[in-house]
Order: structure tokens, then sequence, then C-alpha cells
């Protein structure tokens, strides 16, 4: 479905990845490990056309995508939940999940209409908060916003960054349970997470990156049972 | 206007319709400041390009309306010309050096208007099509009102325009978070433009009420123009769309109770007083606001 191929991506001098290749299958649940640092969110922005790779190429569905601007890789079907959330504070719930259908309005106004009411019962959350500003909700709600938000896109590959970043075990358990239905519906996943122990719980193949090099790859049961990432990731210590 | 008439209700009422205009111009501020986070100097000078080429138009022809209409058209070309000189080339460079950037355009632009101009004061139409009318002890005036019923119409246009269109919701979500915008697909610079363009729109319909007052304008237009609308966003908490009517509305009013009460000469300097208190008062309610959330706090109620 999603295949980075050699990508490298710079800030100016310095290469913050130096030729990173993976693959995120149809249906499964893919997440990236590493360290701060290590690239994670490079590697997301440059997929999502923020950033412009020095080369490489990325395919989605068999066409490339390396070089296109952020909107079109939105109208493609690939929605990036960014670190720290990024929710629009003054603006209200419904506004925020409005927004994430920027690129199908105004032609598509009636389905975007219906999308939103759908979303907003299935998370009611945010159905009792639509006229709340995004700013007034709890980091997990806004959270869960976000997921939501990047949902009104309609992606077929939905990317996610640090989805725990700052917020209770409990409230990070129901995101991931999110996650995990939301996959089970059919959206492919890209997780990037600190977590380690979480990520690798939901997640069917897994990479680890470090200093922009993928350092280790395989299924997560197989990354997981590795004794480097179950010592520095997974907080195990040897017998 | 005789001093008798200048009760504290009346002087009220003028400064609310005075300060109908500068609302539009804190309102012109506050779009570029919250979409772009850059402050544009050259504001005043760009309404002033406009003001003259619409004076300009009537000497030679007459027409009112025209002389109105391409008031704004001025003011959009000369905005648009700031944002090329000063912004565009400035974007990744820190927000001063862009501010810097604008002010030499304004002091550009002005001196290229007292060169071009046919003199240095010109004439502008009058835009009041009625005459004034009292109502009891108060006198409405005709441009007050004028003034006032076109600030409206325009601020109720703006607003629908951000809170109801597909474009101004791409402008407040950029003001909020540009990054979070482009993930969207939001073209950000584009929407920088398109909120530059509509500063210089209403600016020009601000100007073009003013000037429509006032009668005759000089080239300090441009430096009075940027004082007011900077005060009124200022006084209205800089960023702040509903904060710029508001200051706006306040200096208006603070500035002719002065004048009542004081007279001419203490008109300004309470002004600035005022916004020196706001200034200092805000800074130190966001110090109060820091100091009780220290960020072991800050984060456990992020995590909550």
């Amino acid at each position: 479905m999603l295949d980075v191929r050699e990508i490298v991506t710079s800030y100016g001098m310095i290469r913050a990845l130096k030729g990173v290749s993976l693959t995120a299958a149809p249906g499964e649940i893919t997440c990236i490990l590493g360290p701060n640092g290590a690239g994670k969110t490079t590697l997301l922005y440059t997929i999502a056309g923020i950033l412009r790779p020095r080369s490489g190429s990325i395919t989605f569905e068999g066409r490339e995508l390396a070089g296109l601007s952020a909107d079109r890789v939105v109208a493609r079907g690939i929605s990036l939940v960014p670190e720290n959330r990024l929710v629009f504070p003054h603006m209200t719930v419904r506004e925020n999940l409005i927004a994430g259908a920027y690129g199908r309005l105004p032609r598509g106004r009636r389905e975007v209409d219906a999308d939103l009411e759908s979303l907003l019962t299935r998370f009611p959350l945010l159905g009792q908060r639509a006229q709340q500003p995004a700013g007034t909700l709890s980091g997990g709600e806004q959270q869960m916003l976000a997921v939501a938000r990047a949902l009104m896109a309609r992606p077929r590959l939905l990317m996610m960054d640090e989805p725990s970043l700052g917020l209770a075990p409990m409230i990070v358990e129901q995101i991931f349970e999110i996650v995990e239905r939301l996959n089970r519906e059919g959206i492919t996943v890209l997780l990037v997470e600190q977590n380690a122990r979480l990520a690798l719980g939901i997640a069917h193949r897994a990479y680890l990156l470090e200093q922009g090099r993928i350092a280790l790859s395989g299924t997560a049961a197989e990354v997981g049972a590795n004794d480097a990432v179950s010592r520095v990731y997974l907080g195990i210590t040897g017998r | 206007m005789a001093e008798a008439l200048l009760t504290p209700l009346q002087a009220l009422l003028d400064g609310v319709m005075l300060g109908a205009t500068y609302s539009l111009l804190g309102l012109g501020f506050t779009l570029v400041f919250g979409v772009l986070r850059r402050i544009n100097l050259a504001f005043g000078a760009t309404i002033l390009v406009g003001i003259y080429a619409g004076s300009h138009w009537h000497l030679a022809s007459g027409s009112r309306v025209v002389a109105m209409a391409l008031t704004v058209a001025g003011a959009i070309a000369a905005g648009l010309y700031v944002e090329r000189c000063a912004l565009r080339p400035l974007a990744s460079q820190p927000a001063v050096s862009s501010m810097i950037a604008t002010f030499a355009v304004w002091m550009q632009l002005q001196e290229a208007v007292s060169l071009l101009s046919v003199s240095r004061t010109v004439p502008y139409p009058a835009s009041a099509w009625m005459p004034s009318v009292e109502v009891g002890s108060l006198l409405i005036r005709a441009d007050g009102l004028v003034m006032w019923s076109g600030a409206a119409v325009i601020m109720l246009a703006l607003f629908l325009l951000l809170y109801r269109t597909r474009l101004g919701r791409a402008m407040r979500a950029v003001a909020d978070s540009a990054e979070g915008a482009a993930l969207m697909g939001v073209n950000v610079r584009a929407v920088g433009t398109a909120a530059f363009v509509m500063a210089s729109a209403v600016g020009g319909a601000a100007g073009a009420l003013i000037a429509g007052s006032q009668q005759q304008v000089t080239p300090y237009f441009g430096l009075w123009a940027t004082v007011k609308g900077l005060t009124a966003m200022l006084l209205g908490g800089a960023g702040s769309l509903p904060g710029a009517v508001l200051g706006g509305l306040v200096l208006g009013v603070v500035e002719t109770e002065t004048l009542a009460h004081f007279g001419g000469q203490w008109r300004d300097l309470a002004a600035y007083a005022l916004l020196l208190l706001v200034v200092s008062w805000r800074s130190r309610a966001a110090r109060g606001r820091l100091a009780a959330a220290p960020s072991g706090r800050a984060a456990l109620e992020d995590a909550l």
C-alpha cells in the first residue's frame, strides 16, 4: 500500500533521514519505534508532503507521492494526526472537524455533513462538545478530536505521531482501542510511538528507526523479542 | 460644534460613531497579525495611497462612488506591493525583520504620495448625503452616522466571511495553528496573501469612510491610521477579532469623552495613557497566570 524507498530528507546541511525504506501493508498496523531525534516525525512529515525529500521515492497504491504538496497527499487518501495534536483551539469542535474535510469542500458539502454527523455520534464525547472551542477540551479529548479530524478526509492510510504523548494511561488505552477499531474497519495505520510496549501490542509489523536509518524490522513479535529492543524500549533487564 | 453640545452622552455617541472606524483599522491589523504573525506598519500608508487615488479621481471627474471604490482598490494594490516587498521575501525571517521592512515601505509610499500629488493636502468628497438629525438634545451627525453604519456593514460582512465560508475558516485555522492547517491541506501561503488583501480592503473602506467625514487629507494620514489601528488591536488583546472591534470603540469613546471634559489638547494623551495602562495590566495578568500554573501542574492538567 505505502512503499517508502531510500528516502533522504535534510534540514539545511543536516540529514535527518539517511535513506529510509519501509512498507505499510494494506489493512495492517505498522509501527515505527525509536528514540527522540531519530527522524520519526521527519519521516511522517515527508510522506505527508510538508517536507520534500532530497531523494528516494514514496509510492502509495502504486502512484508516486514524493514531491506532491500536502493538499494533494491528503486528497490521495493519507491523513496525519500530528504530534501534540495541533487542534485549532479557538475554533469549535465542529469547525475543527469541518477543517479536516477542507479538500473535499465545497463540492462534497452534503457528504461532509453526513460524515460529520456520524463522527459526532461515534465519538459521543465530541458530540456533546460540538459547539465548544477545542481549546477547552482535555488532552485526551483533543487527541480524540485530532483523530476524528483526520478521519474527515476519509483516509485509507492514517498516520499517527505519538498519540500517547502527555496523556494519562487510561486515556492512552482508549485512544489505542480507537486505533485498533479503525484498523479492523479497514484503515491502514502507520503509527509512531514512544510507548513501545503499547505500540507492539497492537501492531502487525514494526520498524526501529535510529539516527535516520532503519536499524531493525520485522513482525511486531520479532522486533519485540529482539534483545536490544527489549532492553532499551521495553525496559526489560537481562536475566 | 459648540461646547454646550458636548454633554457626556453626546460625546459617547460621537465616540461610538468615530470608534467604529478605529475598529475597522484594528481588524485590518488583527487579520495580518493573526494569520501571518506579522505587524504591518505600512498599513496606514497603503490606505493613504487609496485615499489619494480616490481624491484625484474625484478632482478630475467628480464621481463620488467611483472615488470611494478607487480608494479601496488603491489600498489593495498598495497592500499587495507591501506584501511583495516586505513580507514575502522575509517570510522565514524573524517577525521584527519584516516589521522594519514595512516601516521602510511606509516611508516610501508616503514620499511617493507627496511627490505625485497635486498638493500636500487634498480634498475628499463628503460621504454624508443627508443632513444631520437632532433627537432631543442629541445631535446625530450625518457623517458620523455614515461612518458608523458603513463600518457596521463591513464588519458584518467580514465576520460572515470569517465564520461561515471555507476561506474564512481556513484563515482562522492558520491563525490557530499554521502547521495543523497545512496538514489539513490548506495552502498556508495563499491564505496568508488572501488575509493581507482582505485587510487592505477593510483598511481602504475605513479610509474612504474617515476621509469622507474629514473631507481633506494630508500625507500624515498614514501615521494617524497606523497608530489608531495598532492601538485598537492592542487594546483588544492583539489577535482577537471581537477584541479589535471593542478596542476601536473604547478608543473612540475615550477620545471624545476627553475632548468633552478636558478639551481637545488632551485627547490623544488620554488615549495613549489608556493604552499603556491596558498593556501593562495585561502583561501583569499574563505573568500571574504563569506563576499560578507551574509546568508540572500544567502537564497534569493536560493529562486529565
